[in-house]
């Protein structure tokens, strides 16, 4: 884990590490995030000049192996953090061999421990809250137990006290979710579960996108510089004040908005 | 140059894949796919878990059938193969025109280098392709991105039978390092011999090697061989398998047949075919190819090409007759045969200063012309050319 958690004293708001999802985007460099001609194996190491954490958006795609990430640690700083996402094949594509798959998992990510912030297990929109889900669940939550892990809901039905307090009894965060108001999703609260870490996303909030089925139009939207400082207030500084950490994260990759709008919130925290 | 990402998607032991869409019985039990009648009737595909019980392509039948005696054996459909992938390839086609296609093999190589600002990063076109040929066809394809089609096939190779695997730019050769070099397309098998009589195990034993030390014993293949095995290939996806750009035409023999003059004469007309095929398009074919099934279930694919290209009927038909002995190798018994043209040209519409054909060239492309205007209007079996 990150370094020292603390419980902050009352009043004061504890550090926020701003990141984007994901950082190897060839239209980032498109969009002049990194310099023309940056070729992929030498974009981390740009991207640690800029922010201090990122999260690892791939390992959800396959499984994450030792040797690939003690190679991808070695491009950056010593003192650089990383969240992972879980590997899809634990939450969107369960299978009845899921805890081989979590043995996997939790081989492939040993390398990172160090440098390793949260575990993100993001769950799809039809992961209901249902007596097979909650169980589910708990197991997943008790084979990852021992990483710091944030959990990130996309059906609303999971916005109840009973999970909260479940959440907190294991420590464990809620991920708050800034997404398109659409019926059905997650909303955006300011519920904290784990003192020692907050996490945030930011997705944009393009509706039509969301439901199109393309990631390109899902995750286009940019973030005013308003639009920020309105959540700042609402929802950050609060989950800020009874927290020891934050990470906050942008996943609306296109056309380098994420990068653009991490940059934009930095500065907002910093001359508030 | 930019970095390209190359897709692999490979649906593993496709023909047995296809053959349980059609009968959902046949899920999780061992399969082989093999031709029942032949007499020394080779394996043509197996399931998994007939692979566990040391069954494999091209072993004999009774041979299989002994390593495993539980196992279902049903007879090669190829037509149903080739829809399948015919299939497979339309649902892939909507994010790239850059597609490579194997024959009935399952294997599909897409190039979606520069396609991110319409679909998104590669990772996640490869994972969608995956979920949509599953949904929409049945079939469940392992998939791997690479920056080449070599590390990408190596990739899929260690993803099967079933999941994913991603290789990063800059990561080929520590990725490949220590993969055994049995997995590294593209050695051929005396140099499999001379690399195990060298102790060469992994790939990264071969990649330690510099391009001088490997020219004492692999001579000219040194520098390839050096590529290969720092997973360097500049390969391009070749999309003229796809659809349009080439003609093919197949025959089934009513009898299973070991005849050569029998094999020729079935030719005639498929050439005939092929070159009306190539004149109504405005085309040339450089390329020839003769595929043979053998009633053992298995196939032999020979290759004749010729500079320029042609769509003369007479030409096409040496070039069939030229592939065609190359591939004449085995007495087994052929059931059908493949006729392929490929590397299609557009035919050049400018007249040249002089005249670069024979007055019989001239005759035939006249004759050929006037077949054509009475195969259009009659059937295409009006007319046909005849052999001596």
């Amino acid at each position: 884990m990150t370094g020292e958690s603390r419980i902050n004293k009352p009043g004061s708001l504890c550090p926020v590490l701003i990141g984007t999802s994901g950082y190897s985007y060839t239209e980032w460099v498109d969009s002049d995030f990194y310099p023309q001609g940056t070729r992929a194996p030498e974009m981390l190491a740009l991207y640690a000049r800029r922010f201090p954490i990122v999260e690892l958006n791939y390992t959800w795609y396959q499984m994450v192996r030792a040797e690939a990430i003690s190679r991808m640690i070695a491009k950056a700083p010593a003192s650089f953090l990383f969240t992972a996402k879980l590997t899809r094949t634990l939450t969107h594509e369960r299978d009845r061999n899921w805890r081989e798959e979590l043995q996997k998992y939790r081989e492939g990510i040993r390398p990172l421990q160090r440098q390793l912030a949260a575990i993100l297990v993001q769950l799809p929109p039809d992961f209901t809250w249902t007596t097979a889900n909650r169980y589910y669940l708990a197991s997943l939550l008790d084979g990852l137990h021992g990483f710091p892990l944030a959990v990130e809901f996309r059906h609303v039905s999971w916005a109840r006290d009973s999970v909260f307090a479940e959440l907190e009894s294991r420590k464990i965060t809620m991920v708050t979710v800034d997404a398109p108001p659409l019926p059905g999703l997650f909303p955006c609260l300011n519920v904290v579960t784990n003192p020692e870490f907050f996490f945030v996303r930011f997705h944009g909030r393009n509706k039509q996108g969301w439901v199109s089925g393309n990631m390109q139009k899902k995750f286009d939207y940019c973030y005013s510089d308003d639009e920020l400082h309105r959540w700042n207030e609402q929802y950050l500084q609060k989950i800020r004040a009874q927290t020891g950490n934050g990470f906050v994260f942008f996943n609306n990759h296109v056309r380098a908005q994420a990068p653009e709008n991490a940059q934009q919130l930095q500065k907002i925290l910093q001359e508030g | 140059m930019r970095d390209r990402s190359i897709i692999h998607l490979n649906v593993t032991d496709f023909a047995v894949a296809v053959e349980r869409l059609q009968d959902n019985s046949l899920r999780e039990k061992a399969v082989i796919v093999a031709p029942l009648q032949a007499a020394r009737a080779l394996v043509y595909d197996m399931s998994e878990e007939a692979y566990g019980d040391g069954v494999r392509k091209g072993m004999r039948l009774d041979i299989a059938m002994r390593r495993c005696r539980k196992a279902c054996v049903l007879m090669p459909e190829i037509s149903r193969y080739r829809q399948a992938m015919q299939a497979v390839l339309g649902q892939v086609c909507a994010y790239t025109p850059l597609v490579e296609r194997g024959e009935e093999d399952g294997h599909l190589f897409l190039d979606v280098t520069g396609t991110h600002r319409l679909f998104g990063p590669p990772q996640d076109i490869a994972w969608r392709l995956r979920k949509q040929v599953l949904a929409n066809l049945g079939l469940d394809p392992v998939w791997s991105l690479a920056s080449s089609k070599l590390v990408s096939k190596v990739a899929s190779r260690m993803a099967r039978p079933l999941g994913e695997c991603i290789v990063g730019h800059g990561e080929e050769a520590e990725f490949l390092a220590p993969l055994s070099l049995s997995l590294l397309p593209g050695i051929k098998p005396a140099e499999r011999r001379l690399m195990q009589d060298f102790n060469l195990r992994s790939i990264g034993e071969l990649a330690a090697l510099s391009r001088v030390q490997l020219r004492v014993p692999f001579q000219k293949r040194a520098d390839f061989l050096h590529d290969i095995s720092r997973g360097r290939d500049r390969s391009l996806v070749l999309p003229e398998r796809n659809g349009t750009s080439r003609i093919v035409c197949e025959y089934h023999f009513d009898t299973d047949i070991c005849e050569r003059r029998v094999l020729t004469d079935t030719l005639t007309p498929l050439i005939h075919d092929i070159g009306r095929e190539l004149r109504r398009r405005g085309h040339v074919g450089q390329r020839i190819g003769i595929r043979l099934f053998y009633s053992d279930g298995r196939s032999v694919v020979r290759q004749a090409s010729c500079r320029g290209g042609s769509d003369n009927d007479f030409r096409l038909r040496e070039l069939a007759l030229a592939a065609l002995n190359r591939a004449w190798q085995r007495r087994t018994r052929i059931r059908s045969c493949i006729l392929i043209c490929d590397r299609l040209l557009p035919r050049s519409r400018q007249q040249t200063l002089f005249s670069m054909q024979s007055k019989k060239e001239e005759q035939q492309g006249r004759m050929l012309a006037a077949m054509d205007t009475i195969c259009h209007r009659f059937g295409r079996n009006a007319v046909r050319l005849g052999t001596s």
